[in-house]
C-alpha cells in the first residue's frame, strides 16, 4: 500500500497500463507536457513520448471520434476531456459510435476505449462545467459507466476500464483529487465492473451514494449512528453494470432506502436503483425509498449556492431518519 | 382531496387522546406546519401541526372529545370541496383502513400477527415493522402482573430481563435485581426526569393561578369535638364517614350560603354560579388529582361520603376521567394525615377558592376561663381576593368553623 491522491493514482495507473501495453496510449486537451490540467497526466510523456501522449485541439467531438476510430483500428485509446461537461460536444460520438459500433457490426469491431475527466462541484466552476452527467450515459446501451469514490478504486476501475474491450465512461470527481488514501502497490490491481462496495455494514437503513457523496454518506452514517441507526453504505463503484444484488440484499436487511448523489434528483440514478430495489424488494420496505440529488438548478458559480443546491450531510442523515421513523429524543 | 387528520399515536403506550383545543375554527385556513389543535394524552399534553395545509372542512371531534388512535377527528382539504362520502362514512361507523409497510405486513404474516391489530406509529398510523415486532415481543415476554407493574415503575424494558420462575416467567425480584442493576452500572449524577402531561398541567395551572389571582389566606383554628362526636356516633350505628367528609358537607352548605366564593373571574364580570361542585385533591403516585363531586350541597353526609371515597380510590387507581376532574367550583385539599398543622394552598383555577385543612390533634384550650384538651384543626382559606373581600371571606370561614363545631346545623 502506498498513500497517493486520487490523480496520482490515475496518473500512475495509467502509466502502469502503458509500460504493459504498447496499444495504450492517452490523448487529449493539454495532456503533454502541462501533463493534464490536474495533474492526471503529469510527466507521462517524458517516458512515453508524445506520440502515446498525445495534445489534441480543442474539439471534444474530434478528439473521442479519433478515439474510436483508433480502438477500431486495434489500439487501445485513452480519451481525457477536461471536464466531462463537455462529453456533450463529443455527444454523437460517444452515444452513437462508441457504444453502438460493436452491436451495429455484428460484433466484429471493438472499442476498447476509455473516455475519462473530472466533473462535479467544489471548485466553483459554474454551471457548464460543474455538472454531473453520469447519468446520461446509463440510458444509452452500450457503454459502461464507473465512477470512483478512492484513488484505489480510480486505480482498479481504471485498469479494469483500459483492458475492457468496450467504451468505458470513466467519471472521476474534481474535488477528490487532490485527497489521499490507500491505494494498493500491486500493477495487477484490478476491480471487477458490477461489483459494489460495502463501506460500512448496518442493519437499520441502506444510503447508496458515489463519488463525492461515498465520504459524505459515510459522515452521515457516524452521526446516525450516535443517534442510534446503523446506516449501511454502499458504493456501486460502476452504475454500469450496476450490482444490484448487493443493493437489493442489503435493502431486505434494513427494508430502508435512500440513495444519494450529486446528478440531479429528477431522472438521476438514484431513481434507477429505487425502482429496481422496489422491483426486487418490495415486501421488505418499510418505507418508501428516498431519493437525494441536486436540485432542479445549474449548479451555480457561488460555492454557497453551489453547496446548498446538491444535497448536504444533513440532509443524507435527514432522509435516513424519516425512512427509519426516527423520533427525537 | 380532501383528508382525514387522524388522531395521532404519541409514544408506545399511547391508546387514545383527549382534544384540548382546535386552534383552527371549522372553515378556517392552516398553512402546513402550524399548531392544528392541542391535544393531551395520559403522559402528556401536545400540540399537533397541521401536516398539510388547506382549509379545516370538518372538525369531527370537538375539544373534549377522547378519541382513540388513528381514528379521525377532522377532515382537511380545499374549500368547498365536497365531503358528503366522507361524513357518511363516518356516520355509518366505517373504520378507516388500516395501512402497513410491506414490511410491516411480511413480518406480521411470518409472526402470525394480523396486522390491523396492531398500533401504527407511522405517518398517519401507518403500522411499520418496528410497530409489528414491538406488539409480538411484548406480547411473548411473560411476567407476572406485579413484575410488570414494577417494570413501569422502575423503567425496566422486560425484554432484557430474565425470568426465574417456572418456564422462565419473570417474577417481581427479576425486576428489582433488573432495577438495581441499572441504577448500579450508572453514575451518580443529575437526570432530567421528563415531563409528564400531569406534571406539565400541575404546573401550568398553579403557576398560572398564582400570576393571575389576587391570593390571600385566612386561617381559622375549629374546635371539633362535637364533630368528632357526630362521626363517633354514626360509627356506632355503622355509619363510616371521615372527618374530611364532614368538612366537605360543611363547606357545600357555607358555599350555598356565600354565592360569592362560588364563582370565578372573567373580563366580562364575575361568573357566580348556582351549583356547587367540590373538587377533592388527592395525591397520586406521580403528581395530583382534583376530582369533583358535582352538585355536592345537594348530598347528604352520607352520600358525600360515598361519592368522595370512589373519586379517590379512582384518582388513586389512575382510572378518573377528564371528565369528573372538571367543573369544580371550589377546592378542599387535607394534608392532615401527613401531620401538618397549616397550611397554604393554591387556587384551582377558575374557582375563587380553597381550603387547606390541617391534622386534628388534641390541644389545650381555654374553655371558660379553664384549660382543657379538645380535638382541634386549623383551617387556611386562600381566596381570590379579585372576586372576595377581605371580611366576607372572614365571614364565610368563620361560618365553615361554626358548622363544624355544631353539626347540628346541618340538618
Amino acid at each position: 500500500m502506498s498513500k497517493k491522491t486520487y490523480a496520482t493514482a490515475i496518473r500512475d495507473t495509467i502509466a502502469e497500463e502503458m509500460r504493459r501495453d504498447d496499444r495504450v496510449f492517452i490523448m487529449g486537451e493539454d495532456v503533454e507536457t502541462l501533463g493534464g490540467v490536474f495533474g492526471c497526466t503529469r510527466d507521462l510523456y517524458k517516458e512515453f513520448g508524445v506520440e502515446r501522449v498525445r495534445n489534441t485541439p480543442i474539439s471534444e467531438a474530434g478528439i473521442v471520434g479519433a478515439g474510436v476510430g483508433a480502438a477500431c483500428a486495434g489500439m487501445r485509446p485513452i480519451v481525457e476531456l477536461m471536464y466531462m461537461d463537455f462529453t456533450l460536444v463529443s455527444a454523437d460520438q460517444i452515444l452513437n459510435q462508441a457504444a453502438k459500433t460493436r452491436y451495429v457490426f455484428g460484433g466484429k469491431a471493438r472499442i476498447p476505449l476509455v473516455i475519462r475527466g473530472q466533473q462535479g462541484i467544489g471548485r466553483g466552476n459554474a454551471a457548464t462545467h460543474s455538472q454531473s452527467l453520469e447519468t446520461l450515459f446509463m440510458h444509452v446501451p452500450g457503454l459502461k459507466v464507473a465512477c470512483p469514490s478512492t484513488a484505489a478504486d480510480a486505480a482498479g476501475l481504471l485498469r479494469t476500464a483500459i483492458r475492457d474491450d468496450n467504451p468505458v465512461m470513466f467519471f472521476e470527481h474534481k474535488a477528490l483529487y487532490s485527497v489521499s488514501f490507500d491505494v494498493p502497490d500491486d500493477t495487477e490491481y484490478m476491480i471487477p465492473f458490477g461489483k459494489a462496495h460495502v463501506k460500512r455494514a448496518g442493519k437499520d437503513v441502506t444510503i447508496v451514494a458515489s463519488l463525492l457523496y461515498v465520504s459524505r454518506a459515510l459522515e452521515a452514517a457516524e452521526d446516525l449512528a450516535k443517534q442510534g441507526i446503523e446506516a449501511e453504505v454502499i458504493d456501486p463503484r460502476t452504475l454500469i453494470p450496476l450490482d444490484m444484488d448487493t443493493i437489493v440484499e442489503s435493502v431486505k436487511k434494513t427494508g430502508r432506502l435512500v440513495i444519494a448523489h450529486e446528478a440531479h434528483r429528477m431522472a438521476g440514478w438514484g431513481a434507477e436503483v429505487a425502482a429496481q430495489a422496489t422491483e426486487s424488494a418490495f415486501r421488505y420496505l418499510d418505507a418508501a425509498p428516498i431519493r437525494l440529488g441536486a436540485k432542479a438548478c445549474p449548479i451555480p458559480f457561488n460555492l454557497e449556492l453551489e453547496s446548498a443546491v446538491v444535497p448536504s450531510i444533513k440532509d443524507i442523515i435527514d432522509a435516513a431518519k424519516a425512512v427509519c421513523y426516527h423520533q427525537e429524543g | 382531496m380532501a383528508e382525514w387528520i387522524i388522531m395521532p399515536k404519541q409514544g408506545l403506550q399511547m391508546t387514545e387522546g383527549t382534544i384540548t383545543t382546535w386552534f383552527i375554527e371549522e372553515g378556517g385556513h392552516i398553512e402546513a406546519g402550524a399548531d392544528l389543535f392541542e391535544m393531551e394524552t395520559d403522559k402528556l399534553t401536545i400540540r399537533i401541526p397541521a401536516s398539510e395545509g388547506g382549509t379545516l372542512l370538518k372538525i369531527l371531534h370537538p375539544a373534549g372529545d377522547t378519541v382513540p388512535i388513528t381514528k379521525p377527528i377532522a377532515i382537511i382539504g380545499a374549500s368547498g370541496e365536497d365531503i358528503a362520502m366522507m361524513l357518511a362514512s363516518v356516520e355509518k361507523g366505517a373504520v378507516t383502513p388500516q395501512f402497513a409497510t410491506p414490511r410491516a405486513k411480511m413480518t406480521a404474516e411470518q409472526q402470525g400477527i394480523p396486522y390491523q391489530e396492531v398500533p401504527g406509529s407511522g405517518p398517519d398510523g401507518l403500522v411499520i415493522e418496528r410497530d409489528v415486532l414491538g406488539y409480538s415481543l411484548a406480547a411473548s415476554v411473560r411476567a407476572t402482573p406485579l413484575a410488570r407493574k414494577l417494570a413501569s415503575i422502575e423503567d425496566v424494558d422486560l425484554v432484557s430481563v430474565s425470568g426465574t420462575g417456572s418456564h422462565s416467567k419473570i417474577m417481581a425480584a427479576d425486576v428489582r435485581r433488573a432495577a438495581r442493576r441499572n441504577r448500579q452500572s450508572s453514575v451518580r449524577g443529575e437526570k432530567v426526569i421528563p415531563l409528564t402531561g400531569m406534571r406539565k398541567v400541575v404546573s401550568s395551572r398553579m403557576k398560572g393561578s398564582l400570576l393571575d389571582m389576587a391570593q390571600a389566606t385566612h386561617r381559622i383554628t375549629v374546635d371539633m369535638t362535637e364533630s368528632v362526636r357526630l362521626r363517633d356516633m354514626l360509627k356506632e350505628v355503622e355509619i363510616k364517614v371521615s372527618y374530611n367528609d364532614i368538612v366537605l358537607r360543611c363547606v357545600a352548605r357555607a358555599l350555598s350560603e356565600f354565592p360569592m366564593m362560588n364563582s370565578s373571574w372573567s373580563d366580562t364580570g364575575i361568573i357566580q354560579k348556582e351549583y356547587v361542585n367540590l373538587g377533592v385533591a388527592v395525591a397520586v403516585s406521580d403528581g395530583l388529582l382534583v376530582p369533583v363531586i358535582k352538585d355536592a350541597d345537594l348530598l347528604t353526609l352520607q352520600e358525600l361520603s360515598a361519592c368522595s371515597s370512589e373519586l379517590a380510590v379512582k384518582a388513586k387507581e389512575n382510572r378518573v376521567t377528564s371528565e369528573e376532574c372538571s367543573g369544580g367550583t371550589f377546592t378542599v385539599s387535607n394534608l392532615g394525615m401527613f401531620d401538618i398543622d397549616s397550611f397554604t394552598a393554591i387556587i384551582n383555577p377558575p374557582e375563587a377558592g380553597i381550603l387547606a385543612v390541617g391534622k386534628l390533634s388534641r390541644q389545650p384550650s381555654v374553655i371558660k376561663d379553664e384549660i382543657v384538651i379538645r380535638p382541634m384543626m386549623q383551617l387556611s382559606l386562600t381566596y381570590d381576593h379579585r372576586i372576595v373581600d377581605g371580611a366576607p371571606a372572614a365571614m364565610f370561614l368563620r361560618r365553615i368553623k361554626e358548622l363544624l363545631e355544631n353539626p347540628g346545623l346541618l340538618l
